[in-house]
């Protein structure tokens, strides 16, 4: 690799550090006095290497990083599972699989499908696409497209290190997010986005344009509603009309229509009785099917609302218990409709055709969140008017704790004051591992029982923990003091798989048997593949009278719900079989309330009436005259100026709420604690004043009539709502300066704040989006400055709202295929013709991208510290074999594990070595002239060997001799002879003889091995002639004489050579 | 050269070599790792069964329903998925000393015979708890004379007996062992003597039995010391008659007698190599090396002692 090329692979995270390389020039300038010692070959070597070393010591400090060149690929295939391509989805599935049948190694594949949201459905990964066909998990809320939200989530998805290619499958229809501005950042990031427009082209359609009735009207008035049907050809049918959904009766030449093409508008007059909301659709049948492609726009609804005389709706658990308060209500006059609560379907539309509502002993898990939410919304935002009553399954006894609906109602369904209660514990056995998102559901549900009972219980959680492995309390046994605390560790929960019941169940059991709780619950959730539990635990808890209630959970057979069905049948417990995770809050809330059965009071006790001016009951009755109750479920009192409470139960602990109420945003709730009325209430039902207080009650609760002053017309301009409303006074005259406030209730439960603007005379109008399917309501409260009173004073209510009767999705008649162009364009991409066959989308025509990993260590470990030992040799090695030989170790080390040559082929490590060899001769051919010399030095002398022996045999002993008569004599070396003293024999023997003296005849194995001299003749011939007083000195200082010798020595060499 | 120099060339070319990194594959004896997560060739996802054959092949099953083989040294070489997942995927694989393997299609109730290029040769099983039925099979072992012993649990945890032909012969567990009935009997291997060992995974224990059944020894309790175990979730006789127990609780291989005494552990919970995450098998290849399936970390590990 070329110089470019070394510099193109490294690169520095920290490049100021660079800058110490200019030390470089400073050292050079500090070396050459400091090794002016060596010979200038090894001078000029050792700079160098020095030099090295300081630049690799700076690129270290600089954070070097290898910079890699990658040209592997990741393509992330978005799928559109929106409903303007229904029914493309394997098509989209088969594509994916057909075009990744060739894909390199090395490339990975991703999926993600998108609708309103965009979901991760495969990982990047090699190897294709491995989804199971027809297995896509169900898209939730496939009434918008969001492609930008999709492609946001690819890019998040990408590996760092390949190159990025995004392959939309869609028709372009994106109604929600702004893909051209996320195609220009995915072009920032070089994403290239290639699109496959999934082509459609609906000729033949009919669809609803619009449907329009006033949003208030008069009760039996004849409501115009009107209609505009757009169609694309000619085209006859039958117009369906329903009311409340009941078909209306349509004479013939009504129903049906002859459709021209483009918009054809219909009215029809309907009239209208009973107050509340009043639903209208209509339905649209072509006579020949193939006129008509898409279905599910050829519906249209919309509602008006009937001020007049209120209505309430009873839910109701047990009708035979509540038949004597529904005809007590009759009895008043109250128009009340009875519903049971099991399975209501509580849609705002629903709720909104009643004044008030009756949860008569309803427990909370009949209703899902969204449910609770129409509830909370109904009262707090629409004025409503809401009632609940006790008995078993109320209140806090009804798993409310927590829910939303608790902050409407005037009581807490906790019990705040200080009192010994009987105490729930429940235990929750998690295994939801096996189940997609099973961590999530777990976590959830979990979470859901934490909020369903009472802080004065406890709560523990038992999973399987992965690591390291083996049953543990996830969450300990503990007091739901904390709520906030303990849903924080249920989120850092790692669900395992459990091999076995037995541990985690002996460990709940255990667990639950410490505590004083009266009512003691297990909950346990699993696909049933652990094994079962032994008779003796099962026995345990039967012992114990702890009930456990199982859930089997996952895909159909794989569950095995008979171990679980017998766990819940032994114990006590019930068993759930759920296929569906969406279904497990409820059963969470549902098996949570069972250790809440502490907060029944199943015993008499005569109210108090402690507040006889109360707005429900003013002065009605005494104390004297109320019957007793025979129970009623705890709850505490709100800390809230506006609850009234004039009813109690009054014990040596406090006070516990009998009837409380207040009112709460535009609404007002009621609590009756008590209820139950065949077990507790017999009493009261008897009690001539019971219809009468009821009545009260309903009528005080019910929402007020809506002003009648005002026309309100509502429209939809795109994806956004508008509320436009016509204030006049009784004399005609426009109303300036209302202050007009509401909140919308989105179909998703979620209520928004909107704010109106006066923008002509009497006119104001509001604003807000809509991007759901489904009714928008809103009641806009209607205020006046009062001089008089110096505030604001309420004139009444609007009611009103929009239908959005189906997704724009179905609006769709082509393929916008432009947009998807766009995309293309902007980024780079293609437009594939959705052939496997001739899209390409694993080409490598990407620019490659590069991957920084750092590199300090291996520079230190590989570069630096053989550059040092390098440097050293170079100086310290005075043989050029020995620094050859050196040399080459070093390489053959470098090359075979520093730049791991060592896991190549042979002829690689064949290679390294004979690279080593040529290094290590290159740097050895200055040795090999006087090596030559020196050979035929030794056979010429082999003749006088005998000779030479002899005479070095006697030069030894003499020397010896010497030796040990100084040693005998030590006082003659301290007292300074007149002889001067010859330098000590160097026992170290340091590698710093010259070549010369390397290549001597073998004659003298003591010069050549010890490279000092011994004898005084030898040292004589090297030495000058120096002063006594330099003399004397250096008797002082033998290293320096030795130093300066050798200096001499070097000098002499030189000379000789030139 | 001159000699008395050579020490200090070694020293320099010693110290050369000790300022490196140490090979990365020689962490507590592993010689090798391969897998890693995903779908693709040589990748898993949650592998949970592995066998090696006499060639020196090793085969794996993981969570995504598929067997892979691959050579001694971890290379991928062939693959091929089970016919249904579902419901639920293999947790058990042997070979025949004739290369047939058996792969205990755990949810599905049966046991599905291939040859060494994916092609089923056989299947035999079905739902139930009665002769010639299983409940959820685990393992099979087969002895020298070509019996096929089947573990299975859920509620009817037992070892069942068939014929080469495969055709059910009888139940050999009894009902209880020392005092318990077996829960689990995750796996099981013949030794020399052609007795059985058992894995009992959740009764924390080993079990000897005859190939009639009759109960030989047991040891092991539950506990993380040596000579106890956690949920042994796989047992292998080694070639020098050990015993190779994989402990999914305690994440670690633990290495036997038949007597029962501790020979000595090796791994414990973790990332690194050398360490494992929830291991559910293990075995010896044809080279006397350990491959232990290193299930949450998705990787194979190869260990020589």
């Amino acid at each position: 690799m070329n110089l470019l090329g070394l510099l193109s692979i490294i690169g520095f995270e920290k490049p100021q550090w660079l800058w110490l390389s200019l030390l470089v020039p400073v050292l050079v300038a500090v070396s050459i006095r400091s090794l002016a010692g060596l010979d200038p070959t090894r001078r000029v070597l050792s700079l160098v290497l020095r030099s090295a070393v300081i630049i690799v010591l700076a690129a270290c400090l600089a954070e070097v990083v290898r910079v890699r060149q990658n040209d592997d690929l990741t393509v992330l295939f978005l799928m559109d599972r929106s409903e303007s391509v229904k029914g493309r989805t394997e098509t989209q599935e088969e594509y994916i699989r057909a075009v990744c049948e060739d894909i390199p190694p090395n490339d990975r594949v991703g999926v993600i499908d998108f609708a309103r949201g965009a979901y991760l459905e495969q990982l990047p990964m090699k190897g294709g696409y491995h989804l199971d066909p027809g297995r896509l998990p169900e898209m939730p809320n496939k009434d918008r497209t969001d492609i930008a939200a999709a492609v946001r989530l690819a890019m998040a998805m990408f590996p760092h290190d390949t190159g990025k290619r995004i392959v939309i499958l869609s028709d372009g229809n994106d109604n929600m997010g702004d893909l051209i501005t996320e195609a220009r950042r995915a072009k920032a990031d070089n994403v290239v986005v290639d699109v496959v427009p999934l082509m459609y082209q609906h000729l033949n359609e009919v669809y609803f344009d619009r449907m329009v009735a006033p949003t208030n009207a008069e009760d039996g008035e004849q409501v115009p509603i009107r209609m505009m049907l757009h169609s694309l050809r000619r085209t006859t049918g039958t117009l369906e009309l329903y009311h409340n959904d009941a078909p209306v009766p349509l004479p013939p030449e009504s129903s049906r229509v002859e459709l021209a093409p483009g918009n054809n508008s219909f009215v029809f007059k309907l009239p209208v009785k009973g107050s509340g909301q009043h639903r209208f659709s209509a339905v649209f049948r072509p006579d020949d099917p193939s006129a008509d492609t898409i279905i599910d726009n050829n519906r249209a609804e919309t509602f008006s609302v009937i001020s007049g005389k209120g209505r309430a709706l009873l839910l109701s658990s047990d009708l035979a218990m509540d038949n004597a308060l529904i005809e007590a209500l009759r009895e008043e006059k109250i128009d009340i409709d009875v519903m049971s609560a099991e399975g209501a379907d509580l849609t705002l539309g629903l709720l909104m055709g009643y004044g008030c509502v009756i949860l008569a002993n309803v427990p909370a898990n009949y209703y899902d969140d969204v449910q609770h939410a129409n509830l909370v919304n109904y009262v707090r935002n629409l004025g409503g008017g809401l009632i609940m009553t006790g008995g078993n399954e109320g209140f806090g006894a009804g798993g409310w704790i927590g829910s939303p609906v608790e902050g409407i109602m005037p009581v807490d369904f906790e019990i705040k004051h200080k009192r010994i209660l009987p105490r729930g514990a429940l235990a929750l056995i998690m295994h939801s591992c096996e189940i997609p998102r099973g961590n999530y559901w777990g976590k959830q549900v979990a979470k859901k029982s934490v909020d369903t009972i009472s802080s004065r219980d406890f709560i523990g959680v038992l999973a399987w923990n992965w690591s390291p492995g083996g049953e543990t309390w996830e969450v300990p046994l503990q007091l739901a003091t904390n709520k906030t605390a303990i849903k924080a560790r249920i989120d850092q929960m790692g669900i395992g798989d459990m091999p076995d019941f037995d541990p985690t169940m002996e460990l709940a059991l255990k667990g639950l048997r410490a505590t004083d709780a009266a009512q003691k619950h297990v909950i346990m959730i699993s696909d049933g593949d652990p094994s079962p539990p032994r008779r003796s635990v099962i026995q345990g808890f039967k012992d114990a009278k702890i009930t456990v209630s199982t859930i089997g959970i996952g895909y159909g057979s794989h569950v095995m719900d008979q171990s679980l069905r017998d766990i819940a049948k032994a114990t006590g417990g019930r068993f759930y079989a759920c296929r569906n995770p969406r279904m497990l809050p409820k059963i969470f809330v549902k098996e949570s309330k069972v250790v809440r059965r502490p907060l029944i009071i199943d015993e008499a006790f005569q109210p108090q009436l402690v507040f006889a001016d109360s707005d429900l009951m003013p002065g009605m009755f005494q104390t004297g005259d109320i019957p007793p109750l025979g129970g009623l479920v705890l709850t505490s009192p709100k800390s809230d100026s506006r609850v009234q409470m004039p009813l109690v139960r009054s014990t040596k602990d406090g006070l516990d709420p009998v009837l409380a109420h207040w009112q709460e945003g535009l609404g007002k709730s009621v609590a009756f604690t008590s209820g139950y009325w065949t077990r507790w209430g017999q009493q009261w039902t008897r009690w001539p004043a019971f219809s009468k207080l009821w009545a009260q009650m309903v009528r005080w609760a019910m929402r007020q009539d809506p002003a009648s002053d005002f026309d309100t017309y509502t429209k939809i301009e795109g994806d956004r709502g508008r509320i436009i409303v016509e204030a006049l006074d009784k004399d005609a005259s426009f109303l300036n300066g209302l202050v007009l406030q509401a909140h919308v209730v989105a179909p998703d439960g979620s209520a928004m704040p909107v704010q109106f603007m006066q923008t002509a005379p009497g006119e104001y109008e509001a604003e807000f989006p809509v991007d759901q399917t489904g009714q928008y309501i809103a009641s806009v409260d209607v205020q006046q400055w009062s001089q008089d009173k110096g505030r604001h004073e309420r004139l009444g209510f609007i009611d009103t709202g929009v239908s959005i009767p189906f997704s724009p999705e179905f609006r769709e008649l082509t393929t916008n295929e432009a947009l998807l162009r766009r995309v293309a364009n902007i980024t780079d991409g293609e437009v594939l013709a959705m052939d496997p066959q001739l899209d390409d989308v694993f080409s490598h025509d990407l620019p490659p991208t590069t991957a920084r990993r750092q590199a300090w260590d291996w520079t230190v470990a590989w570069l630096l510290l053989p550059l040092f030992l390098l440097d050293v040799a170079a100086r310290r090695l005075a043989s050029w074999l020995a620094f050859s030989v050196f040399v080459e170790a070093v390489l053959i080390v470098f090359m075979l594990w520093g730049l791991d040559l060592i896991h190549s082929s042979l002829m690689g490590v064949i290679g390294v070595l004979v690279l080593a060899e040529i290094v290590g001769w290159s740097i050895r051919w200055r040795s090999l002239g006087p090596a030559v010399d020196a050979l035929t030095h030794t056979v010429t002398a082999l003749g006088h060997a005998g000779d030479r022996s002899s005479a070095s045999l006697q030069h030894l002993k003499g020397t010896r001799a010497r030796t040990q008569e100084e040693k005998t004599t030590p006082s003659a070396r301290t007292s300074g002879g007149s002889q001067p003293e010859a330098p000590a024999p160097d026992t170290k023997a340091r590698f710093d003889m010259s070549d010369q003296q390397a290549n001597l005849p073998a004659g003298d194995l003591q010069e050549n091995l010890g490279g000092a001299k011994t004898t005084p003749d030898t040292v004589d011939k090297r030495r000058k002639p120096a002063s006594a007083k330099s003399d004397e000195k250096e008797d002082q200082d033998v290293t320096s004489r030795l130093l300066k010798a050798k200096r001499r020595a070097r000098k002499d060499f030189d000379q000789d050579d030139e | 050269m001159q000699l008395d120099r050579i020490p200090f060339v070694l020293l320099f070319v010693v110290l050369g070599v000790v300022g490196c990194e140490p090979p990365p594959m020689t962490e507590n004896g592993v010689v090798g790792v391969f897998g890693g997560t995903g779908l693709g060739e040589g990748e898993f996802s949650y592998p949970r069964a592995i066998t090696a054959a006499a060639d020196g092949s090793v085969y794996v099953v993981d969570k995504s329903a598929r067997i892979q083989r691959f050579g001694v040294d971890g290379v991928f070489e062939s693959g091929w998925q089970m016919p249904k997942k579902t419901a639920g995927k293999p947790i058990g694989l042997t070979v025949h000393k004739d290369g047939r393997i058996f792969v205990a299609d755990t949810h599905y109730h049966r046991v599905l015979v291939y040859d060494a290029t994916g092609q089923e040769l056989a299947r035999f099983g079905e739902e139930g708890m009665g002769d010639g039925q299983f409940q959820l099979p685990t393992d099979v072992a087969i002895d020298d004379d070509g019996f096929i012993y089947v573990g299975e649990y859920n509620g009817n945890d037992r070892i069942t007996k068939w014929s080469a032909d495969l055709t059910f012969v009888k139940q050999i567990s009894p009902p209880e062992i020392a005092g318990l009935s077996m829960v689990r009997p995750a796996a099981m291997d013949f030794d020399n003597e052609q007795t059985l060992w058992v894995a009992d995974a959740c009764n924390h224990r080993i079990i000897r039995l005859s190939r009639k059944g009759e109960v030989m020894s047991v040891f092991g309790e539950r506990g993380t010391e040596p000579g106890q175990l956690r949920y042994p979730y796989d047992i292998t006789v080694t070639p020098e008659q050990t015993l190779l127990v994989c402990e999914y609780g305690n994440s670690r291989l633990q290495w036997f007698d038949k007597e029962g005494k501790s020979l000595g552990t090796w791994g414990g919970p973790g990332r690194d190599l050398g360490q494992l995450w929830s291991p559910w098998g293990a075995t010896v290849g044809a080279n006397g090396d350990v491959y232990v399936v290193d299930s949450l970390n998705s990787r194979v590990q190869i260990v020589r002692r």
